[in-house]
């Protein structure tokens, strides 16, 4: 079997055991990024039409609510993907099959991710298209939108190889959940997912931009609506430094948790 | 009466001890707890605090009116990571494995022994921030004698409807076989009753307020708090926990007909 049909028979068991249980898939990717825009989407509302704002930091109440749409479009597209099973397959010693198969572990976890992304994609594009004839999205052009999807779906292989690296800490730890709620926890309050981020202090601002927070909701949502005023080239450059730090730290986890290893169970 | 009372409350003292020995086995785990929950403490109270450097209201409240309702739903959820919480992600294991047979068996309410038998010590000890901002924004508020005799009642009472409500959604995992999306749902109810009713607008306010009433959770308590003369949502919120507590008795039972004893 050449590597291509190896990675290509992942992908399609993957994308069979992700709609095996399709209101678990409902519940667990497509719930909370709804629930959390009509969060959003009630909450900005408040503020503006019962205080009778007209603009906060530069946003209308239209404008506000457009970025929070986009928003739930970056949250389908690519930040669903969590490394649960990939833990517990660690601390269950289930990985012991993938030290002898032909097809090692990492590239059987990047496997689901992808079948997993190709879910997201098929999500978020229903979504666009639902927003859009509802009239809800306006003024987008189609180069903005492949522009942000580009971008998200880059921003969506940090997310997944940054949940590969918390799965990886399964090695020392009997639960990684924790990590993982962090990581969402910090993402989603400096990312932009709530605020955009014009409303956060300026010297919060300043440390952010160097950090790979703002790449994850507020810079392709910005893409999206085309108006991002920073240089994507830079926006690039340090999510790709972000991307090879993670994936570097990840190798390295891997090998010394491997030293670690006990096969539990074997 | 007292001496099943007695009875309980040494199974219960038995839990918290195992509870405390796991803990302590676990110590990295430990910590990482304790920071998650100060990373949600914060990100919750410094979302509200950044959305007031650029407005003075929101609704009929003011920044301090706002943060001591945050603070309110922090406290409530202390309580509820502290002693419920875990709780939840363990029945859904119980359900899939088939380890509730043996919790079946237990002389014991099989609803105790499955929702009050895991709590999180790390999360008990992190107490002083959710009940600092709770009291320092309430000092802010200028609550009155009776509003600070009745806080600790009313946010236990928060925590029982809350608990009930998820306790009652959590019976959908007798008919799921994969129960982790029932637990995440749980959390958006969570997630909904953060904020204060008067956010939501037409059908979602009546909607989460009659049907799934997660809005008097929170905003029932602080509205009485402010102004005593509001007391009508609290006889809701009794209203919705006595109505919630028959759907569970109800569900239970239905669900305990629907389950297959996997592996066994």
């Amino acid at each position: 079997m050449t590597e291509w049909a190896k990675w290509w028979a992942t992908i399609r068991i993957s994308w069979t055991k992700q709609l095996a249980y399709k209101l678990n898939l409902l519940l667990l990717v497509i719930g909370p990024t709804l629930v959390f825009f009509f969060v959003k989407y009630s909450l900005w509302t408040a503020i503006f039409r019962v205080e009778g704002i007209t603009t906060i930091q530069g946003y209308d109440l239209a404008g506000m609510l457009h970025y929070q749409i986009w928003a739930m479009i970056v949250g389908f597209l690519a930040q669903g993907y969590n490394s649960m099973n990939l833990a517990e397959d660690i601390r269950l010693g289930r990985i012991s099959s993938y030290l002898v198969y032909p097809f090692g572990f990492w590239p059987y976890q990047t496997a689901s991710f992808i079948a997993f992304q190709g879910l997201q994609i098929i999500v978020a594009a229903i979504s666009f298209v639902i927003l859009a004839a509802s009239g809800l999205l306006v003024d987008w052009h189609l180069s903005q939108v492949l522009l942000g999807t580009g971008f998200s779906l880059l921003m969506g292989v940090f997310w997944y190889q940054t949940s590969y690296l918390i799965g990886l800490a399964a090695f020392w730890l009997e639960e990684t959940w924790v990590l993982r709620v962090m990581f969402l926890t910090v993402a989603q309050f400096l990312s932009g997912a709530l605020l955009p981020l014009e409303i956060y202090p300026a010297w919060l601002l300043a440390i952010l931009r160097w950090t790979p927070f703002p790449y994850l909701t507020f810079t392709p949502v910005k893409i999206f609506m085309g108006t991002y005023q920073g240089s994507l080239s830079e926006a690039l450059a340090v999510l790709l430094f972000w991307l090879a730090l993670v994936s570097w730290a990840s190798q390295i986890t891997w090998r010394r948790g491997l030293r670690l290893y006990t096969a539990a169970g074997m | 009466m007292f001496p099943t009372l007695r009875r309980y409350l040494a199974v219960y003292r038995m839990f918290v001890s195992n509870c405390f020995a796991a803990a302590s086995s676990y110590r990295l785990h430990f910590v990482l707890l304790i920071v998650m929950d100060q990373l949600f403490y914060g990100s919750l109270l410094g979302s509200v605090d950044f959305i007031f450097d650029h407005v003075a209201r929101i609704g009929a409240w003011d920044r301090a009116h706002f943060m001591f309702f945050i603070a309110f739903m922090l406290a409530v959820d202390h309580l509820h990571m502290t002693f419920v919480s875990e709780s939840f992600w363990d029945f859904s294991f119980d359900l899939r494995t088939g380890r509730l047979d043996f919790i079946l068996l237990r002389p014991l309410n099989t609803l105790f022994s499955i929702f009050a038998r895991l709590i999180r010590p790390a999360t008990m000890i992190n107490f002083f921030i959710p009940w600092g901002f709770l009291i320092y924004f309430g000092r802010v508020v200028e609550l009155s004698l009776l509003s600070w005799l009745f806080l600790f009642p009313l946010v236990v009472l928060a925590l029982l409807l809350l608990t009930a409500i998820e306790i009652c959604f959590s019976m959908l995992m007798f008919w799921t076989i994969e129960a982790y999306g029932i637990n995440f749902l749980r959390m958006q109810l969570q997630q909904i009753a953060r904020w204060p009713e008067f956010i939501y607008q037409g059908f979602a306010r009546r909607f989460f307020t009659l049907m799934i009433p997660v809005l008097l959770v929170g905003s029932a308590p602080v509205h009485f708090l402010f102004d005593p003369r509001q007391w009508l949502g609290l006889v809701w919120m009794l209203l919705a926990l006595l109505v919630v507590s028959g759907l569970i008795a109800f569900f239970w039972r239905w669900g305990l007909r629907s389950y297959e004893s996997a592996s066994s």
